[in-house]
């Protein structure tokens, strides 16, 4: 097989032995832990970046970095949370190029403004949730999401968002009273 | 400084999520939400959240997990063969140019009729005047402008073309 090979090819395929494997884990592994989180992390995506087609592309790229990710994990939260993190980071530049593209564009249409889940299904409820939740700094989206939708725990989504634990708990009593108001559950002060 | 949580706060998120809300929870409960800024924000939000969620999930159309497995097998292919083809490159140009470089030096000091031909060059650009060149070498600008001009876009351009057509 080495015959016709010069020794540029073979160092290739030693390259390719070695990114093969650099997975953190084997495939049937991998398709478990797809199965169980994918869905999950796709509407966290969708969520946060308020556009369901970054979210097509972004979960791709998430499963792809975690897999090339040499983590190893102590248990399947630890796990989890790695995932959340790296979707985190793709949904933060990506709006990041979107602010970017859109200022040299001069189109001024900013993440906030950026393609929203299609509402034309959806109950008038989960409209208004949307709406509200495109008003929202992506951060605090983020934040509520794991904490209402996902059941993170304030540990857990401080490091998903590479925040100090101690300085979460005011800043999602915040994002919560936002998102009551702009969902007109509450005044607009506070009553506490 | 306002308070930021509640020791109820799990217990009303809880009643939200398991559609105990507001009905069917201790009336305590209930006297306490409308006095707690937190609990009833908790309250508020906790049921559009998860009615959210669970429409979200439902509009995610995946791949199989087989086929993001198989993608992410061929990325990284791709990338250690990139990765495995970039250095060798490196090193061949770098090689290259020691060459070329080499065999012009051997060139340049043992070839003697290089050596008088190089004297006789720098000689007469020095008797040169540049003066009275000067008005023919416009003249000859004038009259074949567009030639010039196309010359010099296909030496620019060409490059280019086979630095992109490489790069790719």
């Amino acid at each position: 097989m080495f015959r016709d090979m010069t020794f540029n090819d073979v160092s290739r395929l030693d390259a390719l032995d070695d990114a093969r494997a650099d997975f953190v884990m084997d495939e049937d592994t991998f398709r478990a832990f797809y199965d169980r989180t994918a869905r999950g992390v796709w509407a966290y995506l969708a969520r946060v970046t308020g556009d369901r087609q970054l979210a097509d592309d972004l979960l791709q790229e998430t499963f792809y970095r975690f897999l090339r990710a040499a983590g190893t994990y102590e248990s399947e939260t630890h796990r989890r949370n790695s995932l959340y993190r790296i979707a985190t980071n793709l949904a933060r530049d990506a709006r990041r190029r979107s602010v970017i593209r859109a200022a040299l564009s001069l189109a001024g249409d900013d993440i906030e403004r950026a393609p929203s889940l299609d509402d034309a299904g959806a109950t008038e409820r989960n409209a208004d949730f949307t709406r509200a939740m495109s008003r929202l700094k992506p951060r605090d989206r983020a934040m509520l999401w794991l904490a209402y939708a996902e059941g993170a725990s304030h540990s857990e989504i401080a490091d998903v968002l590479g925040l100090r634990p101690g300085s979460l708990k005011p800043m999602l009593s915040r994002a919560r009273r936002r998102l009551a108001v702009l969902l007109g559950r509450a005044p607009e002060r506070n009553r506490s | 400084m306002k308070p930021v949580e509640c020791e109820f706060e799990a217990e009303v998120l809880a009643a939200v999520l398991q559609s105990r809300w507001p009905r069917r929870v201790d009336a305590s409960l209930r006297t306490h939400v409308a006095s707690c800024a937190i609990c009833s924000d908790v309250a508020a939000i906790a049921g559009a959240v998860d009615d959210a969620r669970e429409e979200t999930r439902t509009q995610a159309v995946l791949p199989d997990s087989g086929r993001v497995w198989w993608v992410a097998q061929m990325r990284v292919r791709r990338e250690a063969a990139k990765t495995a083809g970039r250095p060798i490159t490196a090193v061949q140009v770098i090689a290259l140019a020691c060459a070329v470089g080499l065999l012009g030096a051997c060139f340049g000091a043992t070839s003697t009729w290089f050596q008088s031909a190089l004297g006789r060059m720098v000689s007469s650009l020095a008797a040169l005047d540049i003066r009275a060149w000067l008005p023919a070498a416009t003249a000859l600008v004038a009259g074949h402008a567009a030639l010039i001009v196309g010359m010099a876009a296909v030496i620019l351009l060409v490059p280019a073309a086979v630095w992109l057509a490489v790069r790719e």
